[in-house]
């Protein structure tokens, strides 16, 4: 951590293999031994942190990104991750919200990890253009 | 790291308890709907997850437990889980499954709570 307040840095490059996407929890894992994050407050962002690895692995191509940053001013500290891929993008504007009652009756369950992602961190914000996407989360400590 | 593991631990009467460690991804998840219809087969019609050593769970996972409870709902059965750490519990509630799907504090509350529904 630096002594001047600057953001603590981690880069995680996760490789094409099952389960990758536990080497991100692993790095917020890391992170909240640096950081007073409350322990359910990581356990929030590490199944957040999954959905966004587990889109970008199936849905990416290339490597797949995953930056995190801790803030200790500006109202810090409050963690910073962004998970990029480099896979034909989407709209995230045309991705329907689940309903349970509809999803039992669906063949597809699946489907809700924006969500998640959604409800599991203080905000969410998706930028996708072919070949590029960006889902970048904040969690502060004390939110949600 | 959160190697998955899947364990019928009980038996009593219609009840079948699973104890879950571990990561339920999509293979946990589909471990946990082969053992599920088997046991649903074989005449349970309450399935009771103890996920108390599940620290994590993804939404494949989810989605074949979906799968589960929509076979029990076939049935007029229960699904059932205890022991949840908060965060899973919060998932749960985002998803709205504890309109469908029983949620006790620890064992021995589902236990008794789903023995004087039978």
């Amino acid at each position: 951590m630096s002594a001047m307040g600057d953001p603590m840095r981690v880069r995680v490059v996760l490789p094409r293999t099952a389960r990758a996407e536990l080497a991100a929890v692993q790095a917020v894992e890391d992170l909240g031994q640096h950081v007073a994050f409350p322990r359910d407050t990581l356990a929030e962002v590490k199944l957040a942190v999954v959905e966004a690895c587990l889109n970008a692995l199936e849905y990416g191509a290339g490597d797949v990104v995953v930056e995190f940053a801790v803030h200790l001013k500006n109202g810090g500290p409050w963690l910073e991750v962004a998970v990029v891929d480099h896979g034909p993008g989407f709209n995230p504007s045309r991705v329907p919200t689940p309903a349970l009652e509809e999803k039992l009756r669906a063949r597809r369950k699946r489907g809700w990890g924006i969500e998640l992602m959604r409800h599991l961190m203080d905000e969410v914000e998706i930028s996708s253009r072919p070949g590029y996407t960006k889902v970048r989360m904040i969690r502060r400590w004390g939110g949600k | 790291m959160e190697t998955f593991e899947l364990k019928l631990a009980e038996q009593r009467g219609s009840v079948a308890v699973l104890e879950v460690a571990g990561y339920i991804n999509n293979e946990g998840g589909e471990a946990i709907a082969k053992e599920a219809k088997r046991l649903v087969d074989d005449g349970y019609r309450s399935l009771l997850f103890d996920l108390r050593a599940t620290r994590i769970i993804n939404s494949i996972g989810i989605s074949l437990l979906l799968e589960v409870l929509e076979r029990l709902l076939e049935v007029r059965g229960t699904l059932a889980f205890c022991s949840l750490t908060p965060s899973i519990a919060k998932t749960f509630q985002i998803m709205g499954l504890a309109q469908y799907a029983r949620i006790f504090p620890d064992r021995g509350e589902a236990l008794q709570g789903l023995d004087s529904a039978q």
